[in-house]
């Protein structure tokens, strides 16, 4: 019993109890969800949002908010088909390329988010407008097909029957986990989203973590946008609408605290799951999208919520396993 | 003076403890209609717990508070309004956006019938007569952002007794105020008190008491030591009384001094308010900072530590010029900081101990590009047996540990950082004893290996027992260096509070 009672404390708890829910729920509700080709299915929609999802975590536990990767994404996947159909750059100088574009886009946020002293929540607000107003500007509104053949691969690739896009998203999510643990720079953003006065009163640089987190946000919302370039063979500036609310969702279903210093990304993975589970089943059931987006946002509010009130539904089950330990004890 | 009989608030053996403090002791004082009463002691005697305990704010375990010859019980500040109290606190309740009316009206404006909106003129009119009663000149339509500090404390004034106020309690009002602008205060109050006001005038700065007030109350531990007409008072008198007597408390001072310098400071000036200050600490040394709140002691440890920019001067550290612009460079340089808010400035709640040692230091754990986790924890479990912390820091969140503990994770953080000098400001505040002369006892031990101490503390006793040498700080220069054994808390306090600098230009 005490080592349940460890388990509910730990931070990993949370988000791996409401992603079984969501199994369980989504297969109860259908039986096409446990089919082979439905889970790779999952696991390539999952790993779009996933990756988007490691920027959002690293910005939130800085204590800041990055609406914009939908938007960068969108950009990125516009930029790659404009580079490569209308001025004939080679495909893999184009991936370059578009990728430097994250690192730029994710300094743009960073930089006026912090040596330009404006909230993260209005420089990412208008980033988020800005970014697809150039993607449509650039495509004159229309989306690009046929970019490259070679660019399906990237996707529709597989390497001992795992598909490709699942394999980056773990390495991403490997090489995150790492960073975040046994890094300085990873520790800072820890340190600098616990108590912004301490960590720069201990020598912490807060301006120059706090930059690093948005351009690796920058460049995971471009890696996202290259995997749905890739996906459709295509550019448009529609693509990922809706991606930085799920991304956000996955970190804080994850346990991320909005307030910063809380949150771990093995826990955003399993929340990005979560959430990707949750839109398969729904789509599985034939649920209009409209209410799709209705759900996405409750689950927000829920996972926030459930967040703020843990103290008491801690205590809750607290109670409720040492009163059964009692009973057995007892006995 | 026209006293009538019953004075217009008389507390009768006021208690009040708070965990672990003593902080009014029945303490017997009456206030009277039309009297300037200043209520005076050292920081923690319990001049703002008894202002509180009239303003509805506390209420005290024992004794009572006699309104006009009647027991009142006051559980909240509406309370004690309702008995005409009106209380100015160090801080500003004016809304900075609004205009001088609709401040002086907050909550309460005016409207041109039951369900009619606000009657703008009334407002206005009204406002200007309160403003005009108090000989105050300002629009009432002006924006209180737009005004002066000064302004906006007569703005405050001015609020207060809208609301036909018969004890103005005003706590420290002129520690944002120049020296024209205290006048201009001082003018304003003497009018109250001409129109039948009492007013109970907390301050630690003796020249203006003496100024001002018509009977002086000096606390001292939470006691009364007495109420004396100022005409029958020198400063002098005062300073003894709110020393006492009892110096000679236990502190486990031990002298490690050597004849080298470690820092030196030369002619430092900045815009937060230092002037032209200088002093050298040698290795091994306490270097104490004595003077009142806000008298510029944090601002010069501010400038030492990087967090304010030099305008003018120099300051060289092992005999090295040093230019520190952020903390990050003040750390590498070798100074640390113990800041004195540790929960807002030192402690990072979502580490647990061990992290929070390392964090100025990260460079020393790594192994290659990467922290060495495990060295971390050892590093961890080194510093909680040399500083005696509790071992659950290693496990659990700093947040959950004594407020003792607490300063000792901190201070371990400098210890492993290598600091050749470290700044404690206000390193006592808000520990218990136990956890006091722990910290006095690392003090020690830092000397004894050579680390220099810059010690900024409002605890006269304490800065006078632990420190080797004091320099004092008024407005933002040093006015006196001196070796501690030589200065007296009579003579630090005088010096400290302006009492003495008078002296000093009759003098010379």
């Amino acid at each position: 019993m005490n080592n349940m009672l460890k388990f509910f404390r730990s931070a990993i708890a949370g988000p791996l109890v409401a992603l079984l829910i969501a199994i369980v729920l989504t297969s109860l509700t259908t039986d096409r969800f446990l089919t082979t080709q439905n889970l790779i299915n999952v696991s390539l929609q999952v790993s779009t949002v996933a990756i988007a999802a490691i920027g959002s975590t690293l910005v939130i536990l800085t204590a800041g908010i990055d609406l914009s990767p939908g938007s960068a994404a969108a950009l990125t996947t516009a930029v790659l088909a404009v580079l490569v159909v209308n001025l004939g750059v080679p495909l893999p100088l184009a991936m370059v390329a578009v990728l430097v574009l994250g690192i730029l886009m994710g300094l743009f946020n960073g930089f006026f988010s912090t040596y330009g002293r404006i909230p993260s929540f209005v420089v990412t607000l208008a980033t988020m407008s800005i970014f697809r107003g150039l993607a449509f500007l650039i495509t004159e509104g229309h989306p690009i097909f046929s970019i490259s053949p070679y660019l399906e691969d990237i996707f529709y690739g597989k390497v001992a029957g795992i598909p490709l896009p699942f394999i980056y998203m773990l390495v991403l999510y490997t090489l995150t986990a790492i960073f975040l643990r046994y890094t300085r720079s990873g520790r800072a953003i820890y340190a600098i989203g616990g108590n912004e006065s301490a960590a720069h009163l201990s020598g912490i640089h807060v301006n120059r973590t706090r930059l690093l987190a948005f351009i690796l946000a920058g460049l995971t919302a471009a890696i996202a946008g290259l995997l749905m370039a890739a996906r459709l063979n295509s550019g448009s500036p529609n693509y990922g609408v809706g991606l930085e609310l799920a991304a956000i969702a996955a970190a804080v279903i994850g346990g991320a605290s909005l307030a910063g210093g809380y949150g771990n990304i093995i826990s955003t993975l399993l929340g990005a799951f979560t959430v990707a589970v949750v839109q398969n089943g729904l789509n599985l059931n034939a649920v209009p999208a409209a209410w799709q987006n209705i759900t996405l946002g409750a689950i927000i509010i829920l996972a926030v919520g459930l967040d703020m009130w843990r103290g008491d539904f801690g205590r809750w089950i607290s109670r409720l396993f040492s009163s059964r330990q009692e009973t057995e004890e007892s006995k | 003076m026209d006293k009538s009989t019953t004075p217009l608030w008389d507390l009768h053996s006021v208690s009040k403890e708070f965990p672990g403090v003593q902080a009014l002791d029945n303490v017997s004082l009456s206030i009277n209609t039309g009297e300037i009463h200043a209520l005076i002691g050292e920081n923690g005697s319990g001049k703002s717990t008894l202002a509180k305990c009239i303003a509805g704010v506390h209420q005290p375990e024992s004794g009572q508070l006699i309104h006009e010859g009647r027991v009142v019980e006051l559980f909240h500040p509406i309370d004690a309004q309702a008995h005409g109290v009106a209380t100015i606190y160090q801080e500003f309740s004016l809304v900075p956006t609004l205009s001088v009316a609709e401040n002086i009206f907050l909550g309460k404006p005016l409207s041109r019938s039951r369900f009619g909106g606000i009657d703008w003129e009334a407002m206005r009119s009204h406002t200007s007569e309160i403003l005009d009663q108090l000989s105050i000149h300002i629009d009432p339509d002006a924006i209180v952002r737009d005004l002066s500090v000064a302004e906006q404390q007569l703005i405050e004034i001015a609020k207060a007794m809208s609301k036909d106020s018969t004890l103005l309690i005003m706590d420290e009002p002129t520690a944002a105020l120049g020296l024209l602008e205290t006048q201009r205060l001082q003018d304003l109050i003497r009018h109250l008190a001409e129109q039948g006001k009492a007013i109970l005038y907390i301050s630690h700065r003796l020249d203006e008491v003496f100024q001002i007030a018509n009977c002086i109350s000096v606390l001292k531990d939470g006691r009364l030591v007495g109420t004396n007409p100022t005409t029958e008072l020198e400063m002098n008198d005062v300073i003894k009384m709110m020393i006492g007597l009892e110096i000679g408390q236990h502190y486990p001072k031990e002298i490690n001094v050597t004849p080298e310098l470690c820092l030196e400071v030369n002619n430092i000036s900045t815009e937060a308010g230092v002037h032209n200050a200088s002093f050298d600490v040698r290795i091994g040394e306490v270097f104490g900072l004595g003077g009142m709140v806000g008298a510029g002691r944090t601002e010069i440890a501010q400038a030492i530590f990087g967090l304010d920019e030099l305008v003018d001067g120099e300051i060289l550290l092992s005999g090295k010029p040093i230019h520190v612009k952020s903390p990050s460079m003040a750390i590498k340089a070798g100074i640390g900081l113990v800041p004195e808010n540790r929960k807002e400035d030192g402690l990072l709640f979502n580490f647990n101990g061990a992290p929070n040692i390392t964090l100025s230091r990260l460079d020393l754990i790594l192994r290659g590009l990467f922290l060495n986790l495990r060295q971390e924890e050892h590093i961890g479990q080194e510093y909680i047996k040399e500083l005696n912390i509790t071992p659950s820091a290693l496990e659990r969140s700093v947040q959950f540990l004594s407020g003792g503990n607490q300063q000792k994770v901190v201070i371990a953080r400098w210890l492993f950082s290598q600091a050749k000098l470290l700044i404690f400001d206000e390193p006592t505040q808000g520990v218990d004893i136990g956890a006091k002369i722990e910290v006095y006892r690392v003090m020690n031990e830092l000397t004894a290996q050579g680390i220099s101490v810059l010690l900024i503390s409002s605890d006269y006793p304490e800065l006078l027992a632990m420190s080797d040498r004091i320099a004092i700080v008024r407005d933002g220069q040093i006015l006196h260096i001196s070796d501690a054994d030589k200065l007296s808390e009579h003579r630090l306090l005088s010096i400290a509070s302006g009492a003495e600098a008078n002296n000093n230009q009759n003098q010379y």
